[in-house]
């Protein structure tokens, strides 16, 4: 049995050439949240962290890019991991991704990109009312992609 | 509170294979940010695990509000399992005293094959009808559901089709623009196992192999690992 991540797939697609990107669509500073699972839990239970490749994506995306800080494998969680989105506890969940708004607002980027859906639920429906930087727009890392997409239709006769 | 007899304690629930070589010099704590929340944290956890207090551990919040992120783990000096001992305090929890919608969503899983129990025929009318408005931007775009020998198997956050239907079009429009065989199948197409965050590894084992039997039965050469 065969496996491959999203940040594989979208990083494939890139370097073969087979997906385009306008980096031109986002052009307001960005930056990266590193998801627990995908950065330091894949490193200790695969021996490979996604750290690099979602970066790497984004900035085919983004000319204006800034880490957070700490990042990678010493990355704060969103704060709502682990089912905590899913878990009645709001009060300390909230309260848990004060850490990660500061990191957030710190960078000073507009754009901030999340490789995870409950990381994203957190900072976007979450953590920006919360905190106040509603000005930060969030997106998925596929959705940035998918935004930056510079698709030519295919021709219904090639089907 | 009666003395316990080290002697005569019970086997311990709590899974953690080194917690007896905790220094205890809090690094865990320091860097976490929920230290203290629930009168607890993660050193307090591992003191307890350590002295036969698992019912308090099981009993308490704090394994529940933590949220997994092993960020004390990577820190600790002696590389305690600290995951292991956390999520085993979740395990350890009664399945009805499983906070939230947490079981719920996993018995919904098991039952229904995915989390929020869409029925087959209205997950297959949403892909058919969400398709066909793609299909509008992108002529000869659907969604390829079942398609045998696809080179990829996608999986679906149950939220999007429950909830956001319109965000899975960003995946959907770059498969189109890389001009890729990709399938999704049409039953047990959950790719959130909450099994994970309940501490629940038959049924985590159960949903994942319902995902394996979707893999060759659709003979796809990759499953993709979402989010």
């Amino acid at each position: 049995m065969k496996f491959v991540s999203i940040h594989d797939l979208l990083t494939s697609y890139v370097k073969e050439g087979r997906i385009k990107l306008d980096k031109s669509i986002h052009h307001h500073l960005a930056t990266y949240h590193d998801p627990c699972n995908y950065a330091r839990k894949s490193e200790r239970a695969f021996g490979h962290g996604y750290y690099e490749e979602p970066r790497w994506v984004t900035q085919q995306c983004c000319e204006n890019y800034v880490e957070m800080y700490p990042n990678r494998a010493n990355n704060f969680c969103c704060g709502a991991g682990g089912g905590a989105w899913a878990a009645p506890y709001s009060e300390e969940r909230i309260f848990y991704g004060r850490t990660k708004a500061k990191q957030i607002k710190d960078t000073g980027a507009k754009l901030l990109i999340a490789p995870c859906h409950n990381c994203r639920d957190q900072i976007m429906k979450s953590l920006r009312k919360e905190y106040d930087f509603e000005d930060v727009e969030v997106k998925y890392l596929w959705e940035l992609v998918a935004d930056s997409l510079i698709i030519e239709p295919r021709e219904e006769a090639e089907e | 509170m009666e003395p316990l007899l080290l002697t005569k304690r019970e086997k311990r629930k709590l899974a953690s294979t080194y917690a007896d070589l905790c220094l205890t010099c809090g690094t865990c704590s320091g860097g976490c940010p929920v230290t203290g929340v629930d009168g607890l944290d993660v050193r307090k956890v591992v003191r307890l695990a350590l002295l036969g207090l698992d019912q308090e551990v099981i009993d308490s919040k704090f394994p529940w509000v933590c949220t997994l992120c092993a960020r004390c783990e990577h820190a600790c000096p002696m590389n305690i399992d600290l995951m292991t001992l956390l999520r085993s305090a979740r395990a350890n929890r009664a399945r009805d005293k499983v906070p939230g919608v947490l079981h719920k969503g996993v018995e919904m899983c098991l039952k229904s094959g995915n989390n929020v129990g869409i029925p087959k025929d209205d997950f297959i009318f949403l892909l058919e009808d969400l398709g066909l408005e793609l299909g509008e931007e992108l002529p000869g775009f659907e969604v390829p559901v079942d398609k045998k020998g696809a080179k990829y198997l996608f999986t679906i956050n149950s939220k999007e089709p429950f909830a956001e239907p319109e965000d899975m079009f960003y995946w959907w429009r770059i498969l189109y623009a890389a001009n890729e065989s990709w399938t999704v199948p049409s039953e047990n197409w959950e790719g959130v196992n909450w099994g994970l965050f309940t501490g629940d590894d038959e049924a985590m084992k159960e949903i994942l192999a319902r995902l394996v039997k979707n893999y060759k039965d659709l003979e796809c050469e990759y499953l993709v690992l979402p989010e």
